[in-house]
């Protein structure tokens, strides 16, 4: 059976880019803290919002960090679980995908008209380069695997692709949904 | 399991290795309870692992101060600083030089353990956040395995020495400074004359006096090159500053020597180091720098101690080897330096350009200023950046003191091609070094003892400047702001044309953050003097502020007067009428946002400030030397777990010779690390005088030393591994009782 990454993140991105700007979300995270708005032990917010394509805000807890994510050029909810994890894969990835889903609701319950998460769609990271390089034979390894386990997240079919060709970066996968939004319970 | 220990085994310097291992040995002893929460935070300072804010378990969520209820529940990895808070890893980068290889690694480690962001620092090292400590000794092994090392990156040490950027590029230099930089860290890292400090000790080295980039007169020790002519011979060497300083009181350095030879530079900086150890302040860490040791004693006074103790320093091949490896110190420039061909030039390229690159002296090369908004830049950029190093300029990429990235070695004929790439990577920005580019410390963001937003203020001010950049006249452009979060300055707010930092005031029944007004600071000539406080103004008022200062100043100032000479001119008096209008503080139902920090929504508090770290708790040279053989005998512990009893035997007999060595130390400094100079001087000092008996067993512990030091049994067994291990035990708690008879310390 795969072994569980030592860090393992779930990215959901927006539908389109919102009006609302990253110094928006730094206030309604700090709120999440103060009102215990999603799950885990929220610490802190940090506001990286100065780097090009960077994690801009980014809600830090002790088991998890939810970033309001400027990577790869896209605007995301990214929720990334640090300790913690279930020791199965399975497990694991439920874990990461109810906690970003219920992230990015609550992230969308707070602008309803200009956040839109797709949810057609997520990227995957194994923040884990012990365990896992990026390279196409780890992508071989874990396919058939994680494919199984997404289609049961999603109840669909799914596609899956690395996320990059770089060998240095992070083993990530864009989980493509077949048949429209994705029905797990967050 | 496979585990980043065993897949980098080979790829680890043994010496690194066993510091690395000695470490995690000292958590588990901590975490078990059985090692001292003071030693260990000093232990962990050592090896660059701060703590962060809220670690103390509290944190004010704008409405009230809530506990923060860390898994790990009581267990603390210092004094009020719990286990599982996220903290800070500092990474020393020896005066800022990167390989595009370690560039590489930091940027993993940045993914994989912090938040996906470096942070270049004022002192040219890298800093990861958020970071947990169990992580942490993994991240050095990672580290390690690239040649790079976090020993001293904190703690009462010596921290990173850093040097000009332009080292060996640059048209004002009298010599090349970095081969210097690089022997005296090596030379220093670990050193057993740099153990016992009351406080930080920082180096710097500077290739000339008239520019600012080596700061040499605002260090505990500052090395300017120097040439003279001896004998008809040209000789290098250095001209000599000590006890200079920011923080609370900052000091200017004085002049120790005005001329020592390269030959003389590291035992002079030895007995700098063992007057410092042995008469600088041990209890009140507040004058604990050597800068007051320095202003004790007067620098004459002080001169001559050094001199005296430098007749002690005991020979050492290194004093001399040193010099004649520095013609090895090269650089490979990845590219034939080539001029400018006259292709079409990119958008943007002649505002970068003038910016940004500085002509080599060199023909046909150039070094380029890769702006980081408040020195931070991801994990992706790092790899991106190692691919333009290679393309470029190889492994010729430095760190800047302020919080920048130089690369260094670019064909001029590559400079349109470079400009380019680093655009595409968002580090094509072309402010360095102007008004825009302002230095900040962590602040509030991460820093305990944090007191406004040095970081939001910055964040705020870079973008109302980018806006209007093009507009601003000269004389504005090209000032200097530096921010600091409290008036410990570690964002070198004393040596800016404008600097702040944080302090708070009260407006009816809240507080406000405010910052203090620093004008007229000099970064020229080696930070050649410190500015001028002239009044608080709220945190929210900064920006018009800082307007109505470069304003005044663009309409005031004489023809070519600077903005120091302006400040001089104008007096402290008037510069505070100045700002009195925005002195006035609203009440905070009139105007509550002046009671919020910049990025930050929360109201503001000064409540989570903490215990800062700036350095650990004054540990005595003994605590910290017989915690090693404690953690090297739990090592033995292990290695005997798993089975391997000839380690086990090795470990327990190598802690006893450090606990032997803890109290030889007590009484000689020089006893060195060979064993058996260890142990006779052990034996003649401590066992011949009756000294280590114990009131019971008289001399038996010591005798395990001694029957372990003659030789080993013929069979090493499990029996004897447990045998040994238990003896060293003994022998090590039998060490501690007589460390607190001979000299009366209270271990702590
Ligand atoms: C009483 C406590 C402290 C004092 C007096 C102090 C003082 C200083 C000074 C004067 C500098 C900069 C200038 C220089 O010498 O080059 C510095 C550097 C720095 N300080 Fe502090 N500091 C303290 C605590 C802290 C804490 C708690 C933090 C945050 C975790 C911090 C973060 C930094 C950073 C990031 C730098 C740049 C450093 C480097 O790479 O060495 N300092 N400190
Ligand atoms: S100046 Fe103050 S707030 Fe800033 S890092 Fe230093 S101690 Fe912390």
């Amino acid at each position: 059976m795969t072994i569980v990454p030592k860090r393992l993140g779930v990215k959901f991105n927006l539908k389109r880019q919102p009006a609302l700007q990253p110094d928006d979300i730094l206030p309604i995270f700090q709120r999440w803290i103060q009102d215990h708005s999603v799950g885990g032990m929220l610490i802190d917010v940090i506001d990286y919002k100065h780097v090009p394509e960077g994690p801009g805000i980014v809600l830090i807890a002790d088991e998890a960090d939810f970033a309001y994510d400027l990577a790869d050029g896209q605007i995301g909810l990214h929720y990334v679980r640090k300790r913690d994890l279930p020791d199965d894969l399975e497990s694991a990835l439920r874990l990461c995908f109810s906690r970003a889903l219920e992230a990015a609701r609550a992230l969308e319950a707070e602008a309803p008209d200009d956040l839109l998460f797709d949810y057609g769609c997520a990227k995957i990271s194994f923040l884990d380069r012990m365990r896992y390089r990026n390279t196409p034979e780890t992508f071989e390894n874990v396919r058939a695997e994680m494919t199984e386990i997404l289609s049961d997240i999603f109840s669909a079919s799914v596609t899956l692709a690395r996320a990059y060709d770089d060998p240095r970066s992070l083993f990530a996968l864009h989980c493509r949904v077949g048949g429209g939004d994705f029905n797990i319970q967050s | 399991m496979t585990t980043w220990k065993e897949i980098l085994k080979d790829e680890i310097p043994p010496e690194m290795g066993m510091l690395i291992d000695t470490y995690e040995a000292q958590m588990e002893l901590r975490k078990q309870g059985r090692l001292d929460e003071k030693i260990f935070a000093e232990a962990r300072l050592r090896k660059g692992v701060y703590g962060q804010r809220y670690d103390n378990g509290q944190r004010h969520d704008g409405v009230r101060t809530r506990d923060l209820a860390f898994p790990s529940g009581e267990v603390v990895k210092g004094p009020d600083t719990l286990w599982d808070a996220p903290g800070m890893q500092r990474i020393k980068i020896p005066y800022g030089g990167l390989t595009a290889e370690q560039l590489e690694v930091l940027s993993e480690l940045a993914d994989e353990y912090s938040d996906g962001i470096m942070h270049i620092t004022t002192r040219q090292d890298i800093q990861l956040h958020y970071v947990h400590i169990d992580d942490t000794p993994d991240l050095m092994r990672r580290l390690a395995a690239v040649g790079i090392t976090t020993q001293e990156a904190c703690g009462n040490s010596v921290r990173n020495i850093t040097a000009c950027t332009l080292a060996g590029i640059c048209h004002d230099e009298v010599f090349d400074v970095s081969p210097y930089a690089d022997a005296m860290t090596q030379f220093l890292l670990n050193h057993d004359d740099v153990q016992d400090f009351g406080r930080k000790f920082k180096v710097a080295f500077s290739g000339c006096a008239g520019h600012a980039c080596g700061l040499v007169k605002m260090h505990d020790l500052g090395l300017l090159a120097q040439t003279r002519e001896i004998d008809g011979e040209t000789l290098r060497g250095f001209t000599v500053f000590v006890g200079g300083g920011l923080g609370t009181v900052p000091h200017q350095a004085k002049v120790l020597a005005e001329f020592c030879r390269e030959e003389e530079l590291l035992p002079l900086t030895q007995a700098v180091a063992r007057v410092f150890a042995r008469l600088g302040e041990k209890k009140n860490r507040n004058r604990a720098r050597i800068k007051f040791l320095v202003a004790k004693l007067g620098i004459d006074e002080f001169r001559r101690e050094v001199e005296e103790e430098l007749k002690t320093v005991p020979h050492d091949e290194r004093h001399s080897a040193y010099t004649d490896t520095l013609g090895g110190f090269t650089y490979s420039p990845a590219k034939a330096g080539l001029a400018l061909n006259g292709a079409p030039l990119p958008d943007g390229f002649d505002a970068w350009y003038r910016s940004n690159v500085y002509r080599q002296v060199q023909p046909g090369y150039s070094a380029i200023t890769l702006h980081t908004p408040l020195g931070d830049f991801t994990a992706q950029q790092g790899f991106q950046l190692a691919d333009i190093a290679r393309k470029y300029v190889g492994d010729n990429i430095r760190l800047s003191v302020e919080q920048n990235i130089v690369l260094r070695w670019v064909a001029d004929a590559d400079l349109p091609a470079i400009y380019r790439d680093l655009c595409e990577i968002g580090l094509g920005d072309a402010h360095a070094g102007t008004i825009v580019d302002i230095t900040a410390c962590p602040g509030t963001d991460t820093c305990k003892l944090g007191i406004a937003s040095s970081r939001g203020l910055t964040a705020e001010l870079r973008t109302r400047l980018i806006e209007k950049i093009n507009l601003l006249p000269d004389a504005i452009r090209e000032l200097k702001i530096k921010v600091s979060g409290c008036f410990n300055s570690c964002g070198q707010h004393h040596v800016a044309d404008i600097g702040f930092f944080g302090n708070s005031r009260r407006s009816g029944n809240h507080k406000m953050p405010h910052f203090q007004v620093v004008l007229g600071g000099q970064w020229q000539e080696n930070a050649g003097s410190y500015g001028l406080a002239v009044g608080a103004v709220p945190a929210k008022t900064v920006p018009a502020v800082l307007e109505a200062l470069t304003e005044r100043y663009v309409a005031e100032r004489g023809e070519g007067e600077s903005f120091q000479t302006w400040v001089k001119n104008l007096g402290r008096k008037e510069i505070k009428a100045m700002l009195q209008p925005f002195m006035k503080l609203p009440s905070f139902e009139d105007n509550p946002r002046y009671f919020s920090d910049w990025g930050d929504s929360r109201v503001y508090t000064i409540d989570d400030i903490g215990v800062g770290e700036c350095a650990g708790e004054v540990v005595s040279l003994f605590s910290m030397e017989i915690s090693k053989a404690e953690s090297t005998q739990f090592e033995a512990l292990l290695a005997l777990d798993d089975g391997d009893y000839q380690l086990a035997d090795e470990q327990a007999y190598k802690a006893m010779v450090l606990a032997a060595r803890a109290l030889v130390r007590t009484k000689n400094l020089d006893v060195g690390d060979d064993y058996n100079t260890i142990v006779d001087e052990f034996r003649s000092r401590f066992y011949d005088t009756e000294l280590i008996y114990d009131r019971f067993a008289k001399g038996k512990f010591a005798r395990y030393l001694f029957k372990r030091h003659e030789g080993l049994p013929e069979r090493v067994n499990e029996d004897y591994a447990h045998q040994i291990i238990d003896e060293t035990q003994l022998f090590i708690e039998n060490v501690h009782s007589a460390e607190q008879r001979i000299n009366g310390v209270i271990v702590g």
